[in-house]
């Protein structure tokens, strides 16, 4: 997206709800499905978010005051209405939710951003460019998912105390104070893999590339990779639950699992869920 | 590189420009690059090998040390630098996965707080040193011309395996003396002893893929269990169609029973009677009638549903119907846990939940006998809580002369009566290993800074080996980082050839070592590589397997005499509570608590970081007026800690639950002066059979202090899903499974 | 498998800037070395003192070696990197006749003493940027079949004659789109155009 075109065609860069066949003829449209029957709750996702995206850890004290840097967190949940008696046994276990940017289709939080520090990659991707954000957090605060992080420090300078900071990713910027950031797909891997496959003369091939959640994730309740492959098994899973990218609610079996979170926002999320399942005879 | 204040317009300015023009301004931060020439260094190898590519990562397997489930891992490894490690999908253990736990292992490597000298006692301080130096303090009491030996030598270790401790067995020998003490203050001895003695395997298979219906009791398999990420691979075969069902009994649930698809909360110590009650109901059934002698038959007929329940605490209709799902689903798989076994009737408990398993007729089907490893000097040593006793009564009576640590932290893990740090005191040489100062190596004379497990050499053998036996290799993924730490296997070479040059004077250094070992191994894999082809591959593999060999469990032995009494333990007016600590997939016994990504890691039960907490039914707080962040006193007839209060309400009401891992008074700056011990609360409580140390069954008294501070957590203010449907949950009989790909 | 020398020294904190000067070095027209001023971005950098003072116009114009024989990484990965030392060393104990200059006896100093040479970087991107040499290459080289020094010319200006090399172009952000939004023509010989990629996550990290 260079300036010109960022001016010329200001308004395509607003949100816009995605069409039926938009990514058919496209190379990449990434996207995600992630099983909550099979994830237990374990943190091996987010701990190797930290280890790949160069994700400071903020201490105790920041992290009360809401500065935990986690793209990517499990939220748990004990119930699904607004209240519970105080005596509630969670004979059903805890709900576990593993919680990223969702890189919608009509992202909220790129329509409010003003310089266009966030907006819409030709392969489907919410970006976060940010060089050009100034930190106005109007994105984080329009964002429904909550998964957008501030930086309100300049964690260079004290979250990787020597020599920690030889473990930073250098595929990965560490991002200075007053930037946005939020999960990316692990745009580093996706741009690698698609570069070699190019050099190939190919497109790259399903499983070749996947973020760190999913290739650590012990359960493999994360399965990532390109829609615009209907060979490819995240296409097959959407294909398969009935769940169609360009629509905002779904017309699906109701024996089958996969829904979107706040699909009525009209954000059209690249995330497909799955629900979990729990034997109630049991 | 350039700041804001050099560029000239700072952000704040840059705002205003924003609101004349946002294009212009963009066009300002799409502009010039801070390109520079002739700032950095930029270096190439000398002489790498052909793969190295800048820019490009090399990947090298290598066994994770983290827990004694030794996951094959990768290291990615950039320009030198180990950067992130993954699953090795060779390993039939972590299957290509990995917890994260295992990815914290490079904060071990570059952890700011590693030691990186060795450091020699100067009367009360230990002064940083030479290996020189160092060596000569240990060679005095060790070298050529010691005549140390038998129980006057003590190598204190935690789990160890594969050439480690064979290397430690040599030495020992060496030295006349097999005196090799391994302590693990989370040991799962006594659940071990009982399977050992039931079906003549300590750690047999436990196929949770092939299971419809497992009750756990307290095993916490996909966290802190045995062996969590290959658990965790199966269980996601367990969950696909048809999909089994899991059912967690235990008084604080886990991350296990966070996912069961049921889940009692159980009086603590009371998991083998309630396991009996099941017994005793199972065999009204014509079809496991047969399974089990008259005798036993009639032991069972004490545990009728009511008196169960009463003992308990779970409503007696509970049994029928689970003993209905037991009838209809099968195979089934019954686990014991550390909840059940952490007790005073822990041997009793553990054997009645084992006696299901044969009732059920599941040996066989889902408990199947493991693979005999072909080098049994390297299976893991079984480490126990009973070692720290014997060790203690070794330095009591003042025998021992040398006392070499490493892997262990018992001045940390001790309970408070054991009294350890007074006896070890006395002893005249204590060595300890380290990467870290810990409060072990704070109280020896010498202290050897060690390679991390990303720098280092080895071999390891897990304790649970589900898919043959498979042996792990470590090796280094990068040069060591700080040049004055040393492998442990080369200290004990160092010293043992001196001692003893025949048998050792050839061997370099520790990868000689296991070099030589790994291919002398070689006619048991039938390999027909040369030698140095053989080693290359291995490393390349990371691992050597041994392909699962079927054998039959023969016999199984049943003792009537070994069945838990279905007696209520009488209540205590002064110590109301039920104390069940929780283990922590990630800290585990407070070994991890220097690492940061762990500490900021939320507990995955309460999301709770970087601190300790008292975990409380909220229905008990309620009546107690206790508010969340309500600062607590939690006081055992051993100690009392303070710490604040979170409402949980999968914990049994009168049970109160910290987590291990916290309380450290030496272990870096992510560990030190965070959160409270509560190994210090543990009252003098032993498993009556195996002597194992009951780790759930204090009881404390809590009170309020009156101070109230926020807790550190990361969940919202709301623990409920407000109807947002965030997270849908679906009934098992109306999900087709099987329909979807 | 053991990890021999590892001697590669990289820009570890990758600590991004937002940069919005104006003028971080100022543009001259036309290069020193004659490079043409076709894009109005030459600018011509400093002269960086190396170690060494290596000669590539005796490399690269005198005895015609391919750019990419010593600079073989730039095809293979995204950094071209340094040549491995070993490289010189191969070609250079085969020619005694030149081993008393004081150039080569400097480089087996290094040899003998296995350290690696610290050169100085001359082209030194920012460190949120991700330029990828392997692509450029594989796509005008390969593809395209344009003689090697013109490809590699196109940012790092004609190194043939130059000692050591000297940065001739901007290397900013315009200058990049400025070549990106240009018809490029497929490959040798499919004439039809393509332009570079314009996404902001191509280039940044």
């Amino acid at each position: 997206m260079s300036l010109n075109n960022l001016i010329k065609n200001w308004t395509s860069f607003r949100a816009r709800r995605p069409y039926l066949d938009q990514y058919k003829n496209a190379d990449y449209k990434w996207a995600m499905v992630i099983d909550l029957d099979a994830c237990t709750g374990c943190n091996a996702c987010t701990t190797a978010c930290y280890a790949e995206n160069n994700l400071p850890v903020v201490g105790k004290e920041r992290f009360e005051k809401g500065h935990a840097m986690h793209w990517m967190r499990i939220e748990r949940y004990w119930g699904e209405g607004e209240s519970v008696p105080v005596d509630m046994v969670p004979d059903k276990g805890a709900q576990f939710l593993p919680m990223m940017c969702q890189q919608c289709e009509a992202a909220p939080c790129e329509v409010v951003c003003p310089v266009g520090a966030t907006h819409h990659s030709a392969d489907g991707l919410n970006t976060q460019v940010y060089n050009r954000c100034v930190g106005s957090r109007y994105c984080s605060a329009n964002c429904p998912y909550k998964v957008r992080y501030f930086n309100w420090w300049q964690y260079a300078d004290f979250a990787w105390p020597n020599p920690l900071e030889l473990q930073l990713n250098p595929d990965v910027s560490v991002r200075s104070k007053g930037v946005m950031e939020k999960c990316t797909f692990c745009v580093q891997r996706l741009r690698e893999s698609m570069d070699h496959a190019k050099t190939d003369g190919r497109l790259v091939r399903d499983g070749e590339v996947t973020t760190a959640c999913a290739q650590a994730c012990p359960t493999s309740a994360i399965t990532f990779g390109n829609l615009a492959n209907p060979q490819s098994q995240v296409a097959k899973v959407w294909k398969n639950q009935q769940i169609a990218l360009e629509k905002d609610e779904q017309k699906k079996d109701e024996n089958m699992r996969g829904y979107r979170i706040f699909e009525e926002f009209r954000t059209y999320p690249s995330v497909v869920y799955l629900e979990r399942v729990r034997d109630l005879e049991a | 590189m350039a700041t804001e204040k050099k560029m000239g317009v700072d952000r704040r300015d840059f705002l205003k420009v924003l609101g004349i023009s946002g294009a212009a301004a963009t066009l300002a931060g799409c502009g010039n690059t801070s390109i520079e020439s002739g700032a950095e260094k930029v270096q190439a190898y000398v002489q790498p090998e052909d793969f190295v590519v800048p820019g490009n990562s090399v990947f090298y397997a290598s066994t994770c040390t983290q827990c004694p489930s030794h996951c094959g891992v990768m290291g990615r490894v950039r320009e030198g630098r180990v950067l992130k490690l993954e699953g090795n999908p060779n390993s039939t253990i972590s299957k290509g996965k990995i917890c994260g736990l295992g990815q914290a292992s490079v904060q071990i490597q570059y952890n700011p707080d590693r030691l990186t000298t060795p450091m020699v006692r100067n009367g009360d301080s230990l002064v940083p040193a030479t290996w020189d130096q160092a060596m000569t303090v240990i060679k005095q009491g060790l070298g050529k011309d010691s005549v140390i030996s038998g129980e006057e030598i003590v190598f204190l270790t935690g789990t160890t395996s594969g050439h480690q401790k064979v290397l430690i067995n040599n030495f020992l020998n060496n030295f006349n003396s097999n005196n090799h003490i391994a302590y693990d203050a989370l040991s799962n001895h006594v659940g071990e002893t009982v399977r050992e003695n039931v079906y003549g395997y300590s750690n047999p298979v436990q196929k949770i893929k092939d299971a419809k219906l497992i009750i756990s009791f307290g095993n916490d398999f996909l966290g802190s269990g045995l062996s969590p990420v290959y658990m965790a691979t199966q269980y996601a075969h367990f969950r696909k169609a048809p999909r089994g069902t899991l059912v967690q009994i235990e008084p604080r649930m886990t991350l296990t029973g966070g996912n069961a698809d049921r889940w009692y909360p159980i009086r603590p110590g009371t998991e083998g009677i309630f396991a009996l009650g099941l017994a005793n109901a199972l065999v009204q059934h014509p079809e496991y009638d047969k399974a089990i002698p008259d005798e036993v038959k009639q032991a069972l007929q004490a545990y009728d549903k009511r008196t169960v329940g009463e003992i308990t605490g779970i409503n007696p209709d509970a049994i029928t119907h689970l003993v209905g799902m037991m009838w209809e689903r099968t195979p089934t798989l019954i686990l014991s846990g550390a909840t059940a076994e952490g007790q005073k009737q822990g041997y009793q408990n553990a054997y009645a939940i084992e006696l299901l398993n044969v009732i059920l007729g599941n040996v066989g089907k889902t408990i199947t006998a493991p693979t005999e490893n072909p080098f049994p000097q390297m299976n893991p040593t079984n480490a126990t809580y009973q070692a720290l006793v014997n060790l203690n009564e070794q330095l009591s009576a003042k025998k021992v002369k040398a006392c070499l640590i490493m892997g262990v932290n018992p001045i940390y893990t001790e309970p408070t009566f054991v009294g350890i740090a007074k006896n070890l005191k006395q002893v005249p040489l204590k060595v300890a290993m380290v990467t870290q100062l810990d409060e072990t190596a704070e109280l020896c004379d010498v202290v050897l800074p060690l390679l991390s497990p990303v720098e280092d050499f080895g071999t390891y053998v897990a304790e649970y080996q589900p898919e043959g036996v498979e042996i792990g290799i470590q090796q280094p993924l990068m040069e060591k980082l700080h040049p004055h730490t040393k492998s442990f296997g080369d200290v004990l070479l160092t010293l043992l050839k001196e001692r003893d040059p025949k048998n050792y004077s050839h061997y370099p250094d520790y990868y000689s070592y296991i070099r030589e070992a790994v291919i002398k191994s070689k006619p048991v894999f039938k390999s027909s590589m040369t030698d140095d082809d053989f080693w290359d591959s291995t490393l390349m593999n990371g691992v050597l397997h041994i392909p699962v060999k079927e054998s039959e469990i023969k016999e199984v032995k049943i003792n009537i005499a070994d069945l838990p009494k279905a007696e209520k333990a009488p209540a205590d007016v002064n110590y109301p509570f039920y104390f069940v600590p929780s283990i922590k997939a990630d800290l585990r016994d407070g070994r991890h608590a220097n690492l940061p990504w762990l500490q900021e890691s939320p507990d995955p039960m309460t999301t709770v970081v970087w601190d300790s907490w008292v975990e409380i039914n909220p229905k008990t707080a309620e009546e107690m007026q206790i508010r969340e962040g309500d600062v607590l006193e939690v006081q055992s007839s051993m100690g009392s800690v303070t710490a604040q209060a979170y409402l949980f309400p999968g914990i049994q009401p009168n049970t109160v639950s910290i987590p291990f891992g916290q309380g450290h008074t030496s272990y870096g700056r992510y560990a030190t002066n965070r959160g409270v011990n509560p190994f210090k609360l543990i009252n003098p409580i032993t498993d009556e059979k195996t002597g194992e140390l009951a780790l759930f069954a204090t009881k404390v008294q809590i009170k309020k202090t009156g101070d109230n501070k926020k807790i550190v957590k990361d969940e919202g203010p709301t623990t409920l899903q407000q109807g947002r449907k965030l997270v849908v949950t679906m009934a098992a009989d109306k999900a087709e499974l099987s329909k979807e790909v | 498998m053991i990890i021999r020398k590892i001697l590669f020294v990289f820009s570890l904190l990758a600590l991004i800037v937002a940069s919005f000067s104006i003028n971080a070095e100022p543009f001259k027209a036309g290069g020193a070395l004659g490079t043409q001023t076709i894009d109005g971005y030459n600018a011509l950098g400093p002269q960086v003192e190396q170690p060494i003072e290596f000669p590539h116009y005796i490399h690269a114009k005198i005895m015609k070696i391919n750019c990419m024989y010593c600079h073989t990484y730039a095809r293979r990965s995204a950094v071209s990197g340094i040549p491995r030392l070993d490289k010189c060393i191969g070609c250079h104990k085969m020619i005694p006749e030149v081993r008393d200059r004081p150039r080569i006896k400097k480089l087996f100093w290094y040899w003998d003493n296995h350290l690696s040479i610290p050169w100085k970087k001359v082209h030194d991107l920012p460190d949120f940027v991700r330029f990828n040499h392997e692509r450029h290459i594989q796509r005008f080289y390969f593809q395209d079949k344009r003689p090697v020094r013109e490809v590699c010319g196109y940012c790092h200006g004609d190194v043939a004659n130059m000692t050591t090399a000297r940065r001739v172009k901007a290397i900013s952000m315009g200058w990049c789109i400025d070549c990106h939004k240009k018809d490029h023509q497929i490959s040798a010989v499919n004439l039809k155009t393509t332009n570079g990629p314009h996404d902001c996550w191509m280039c940044h990290k």
